[in-house]
């Protein structure tokens, strides 16, 4: 019996010096490394779309990744490095973004890219860095084929952007799932000249054949993103009198469809993609788009330390709220840096340095304002999704929250 | 057939825009052979000055309207000081100042594009690359229904002001001396300059009406459509402006009247029988019409002098 406890005092004993050592090894080595790399540099870039069409994205992406870059620096850089994020504009023009995107990486001998905003823009850009070995992390592409079954290896390739592909079918899922009565019938709406919007209607026809939804398509009505009045197209789809309209394509398009709808007496559902989930759009939309539904990234409302703690700075800085390609910008900008203090970068052999920062990206585990963050993988996102709908005045309320699979 | 009457009204609505815009650009043309291309981004200032206005000044949108128009009148000065006049000056040929007027409507967009909070401009636009609309209550947004067709009095104000216009500056052109004296400078500055006419003059007071005329259409358009950004202008109307004119008549007043409500009738009754599948129908008319009658509907025909 004095034996079995002198054993067990020993055993507990052991455990503990055993931890202490490790603990005083891990917090040496962490206290050694968080200043081990002081006087380096390490140099990131930023494809964005902050002037032509994606405009409505970019610069919220560009104050983003400046408020992370400042963040990471005063908080001791990236073990004691200096980070530095060189933001450039694409003019949401896929040759410039496929320029800058060579010049960021030969040039400017970055590590690591953030973008570009546009799906458009990425199917230029990406091939180049996938080719140049260089790490991108698409934070607001959220088409088809930006990673996983690409045209190209794309092993280089990461995004921390929901892809049209989950939102949508986990948005329509989870409507009919609590829909009384159930909807029967739909319209989709959407632009057949923009990569994104196209996506997302494939992801709506294939959605609504499952039979667990069994909505009948009763009409796909196709315009340009450049038509002026989309009441023409709008009415044609109310005449169909169906049970849902979806809508998928950004900017200001949403909020003109579901405006010309309410006045032309359609009281059923909206359901949509990322392209619903931006206050300008949910402002733009006003009382006509009450209930919209989509699934996101991200919510602003989660009260999780480092989503509310990314709200409050960002708010603090710029005085307004952030959305969602703001959250998905600064969580890519903590992605980097968090894979770059895993690495053990040697910030002297710039090839050998995005080799490692790929892979420990891979590995990836950390909180951000999207939740808990990691790759698939295929690089893609595994993360909470979060559905919400607009409330009326601008705003979004959180309808619930899906776990990912 | 409610569908139908909605679809053919949906056609004369965004057709009285098409042709108030495509009236500006005609003008000018009809007096200079220039094609200005600044006329789309006047078309969008005068949304965004009227849109200031009332959004972020407090401005009553009555007194808005006018105050947007003026603007777009003084930004006509300055197309004319700037974009062409150097140019006319200098003997350039036409196509000189086509790009003059690219270059001074690309500068136009940037500077709306960038212009946001904290930004030398954000006392004129704060939204960058955002669509905006103009705030409830505060412009009119009423909605008749009438037989179950949507009606919104916004749109039938349009369309009355677009028939109103088009009459007064037939008139005018027609029955007055200002009228008479742009014919002339159209038909030869030179000839008109001997008989006392004086051109730079014409010119000038054509470029301020023709661009009065295009922030008119612009704030119309950003109260009909719901929509304000700094690419109105480039995105939607330009290009089905210009289609308008060539349909119409290069030049033509009554040519471009009637080719605004032809474009927007088009659209509506392709959506109707060919559905929404089946795109540009308009310019695949366009195109048709220059084939057979490269002159447009109301067009004078005319042989190369040699």
């Amino acid at each position: 019996m004095r034996t079995t406890s002198r054993i067990r005092w020993w055993g507990t004993a052991g455990i503990a010096v055993a931890v202490i050592s490790v603990a005083a090894c891990g917090s040496s080595s962490k206290t050694s490394s968080s200043n081990s790399n002081k006087g380096k540099t390490l140099k990131l870039g930023a494809v964005f779309s902050l002037t032509g069409a994606g405009g409505v994205y970019g610069p919220q992406q560009q104050q983003a990744v400046k408020l992370a870059e400042e963040t990471t620096n005063a908080s001791g850089g990236v073990d004691g490095a200096n980070l530095s994020i060189q933001v450039v504009d694409d003019a949401s023009n896929q040759t410039q973004a496929a320029q800058q995107t060579q010049t960021l990486i030969q040039q400017n001998q970055v590590t690591a890219l953030l973008g570009p905003t546009l799906s458009n823009s990425a199917v230029a850009a990406h091939p180049i860095a996938d080719n140049l070995k260089t790490p991108m992390l698409a934070v607001s592409t959220t088409g088809l084929n930006i990673v996983g079954t690409c045209p190209y290896p794309c092993t280089y390739i990461f995004r921390d952007s929901l892809g049209e592909a989950t939102a949508i079918p986990t948005n329509i899922k989870t409507y009919v799932a609590s829909a009384n009565p159930k909807p029967k019938t739909g319209v989709l709406l959407y632009p057949n000249d923009d990569k994104f919007s196209v996506d997302g209607a494939t992801a709506v026809k294939q959605t609504v054949t499952d039979p667990a939804v069994g909505i009948q398509l009763l009409d796909t009505i196709q315009f340009s993103k450049s038509d002026a009045d989309l009441t023409q197209f709008v009415n044609q789809g109310v005449s169909k009198h169906p049970d849902v309209i979806f809508i998928t394509s950004l900017g200001g398009i949403p909020a003109k469809i579901m405006t010309a709808a309410r006045q032309q007496g359609f009281t059923g559902q909206f359901l949509g993609g990322n392209g619903f989930n931006s206050a300008a759009v949910s402002k733009q939309a006003a009382n006509f788009g009450k209930g919209a539904q989509s699934a996101s990234a991200w919510y602003l409302g989660n009260d999780f330390a480092s989503n509310a703690e990314f709200v409050k700075a960002f708010k603090a800085k710029y005085g307004t709220d952030p959305d969602q390609f703001a959250a998905q910008a600064y969580t890519g900008v903590l992605i980097l840096v968090d894979a770059a203090k895993r690495a053990k970068l040697t910030y002297t052999d710039l090839p050998g340095d995005r080799q490692k920062l790929r892979t420990a990206m891979e590995s990836t585990n950390i909180q951000t304002p999207l939740g808990p963050f990691q790759f698939t993988s295929t690089h893609d996102v595994h993360q909470t999704i979060w559905v919400i709908a607009m409330d009326g005045q601008g705003g979004f309320t959180l309808v619930t929250s899906v776990k990912p699979s | 057939m409610r569908n139908t009457i909605q679809q053919l009204l949906n056609g004369i609505f965004i057709g009285s825009i098409y042709a108030l815009f495509g009236l500006g650009y005609t003008l000018v043309f009809g007096l200079l052979d220039v094609l200005n291309l600044a006329h789309s981004e006047v078309f969008m200032l005068g949304a965004v000055v009227t849109y200031s206005l009332v959004a972020l000044h407090h401005v009553p949108f009555l007194l808005a309207v006018p105050l947007g128009i003026v603007a777009g009148g003084l930004l006509g000065l300055v197309i004319e000081f700037v974009a062409l006049r150097p140019l006319r000056r200098r003997g350039a040929p036409p196509i000189a100042a086509l790009i003059s007027t690219i270059g001074l409507a690309l500068i136009l967009v940037a500077l709306i594009e960038q212009a946001k909070r904290g930004s030398a401009l954000a006392w004129l636009w704060r939204d960058g690359a955002n669509d905006v609309q103009f705030p409830a209550g505060k412009v009119p947004d009423r909605i008749w229904h009438l037989a179950g067709l949507t009606l919104p009095v916004d749109k039938l104000a349009i369309v009355v002001i677009t028939v109103a216009l088009m009459a007064v500056l037939a008139y005018v052109m027609a029955k007055t001396p200002a009228g008479r004296a742009v014919r002339a400078v159209a038909e030869n500055p030179r000839a008109a300059q001997l008989l006392g006419v004086n051109v730079d003059r014409v010119i000038t007071i054509t470029l301020v009406v023709s661009s009065a005329l295009a922030a008119l259409a612009g704030i119309l358009f950003a109260l009909a459509l719901n929509d304000i950004s700094p690419y109105i202008g480039r995105d939607q109307v330009e290009l089905r402006g210009l289609a308008v004119i060539v349909l119409g008549g290069m030049g033509s007043i009554p040519g471009t009247f009637i080719g605004g409500f032809t474009l927007g009738l088009l659209e509506s009754v392709t959506i109707l029988t060919l559905g929404t599948d089946v795109r540009a129908v308009g310019f695949v008319a366009l195109f048709v019409m220059l084939i057979l009658r490269p002159s447009g509907l109301l067009g004078r025909q005319t042989s190369e002098r040699v």
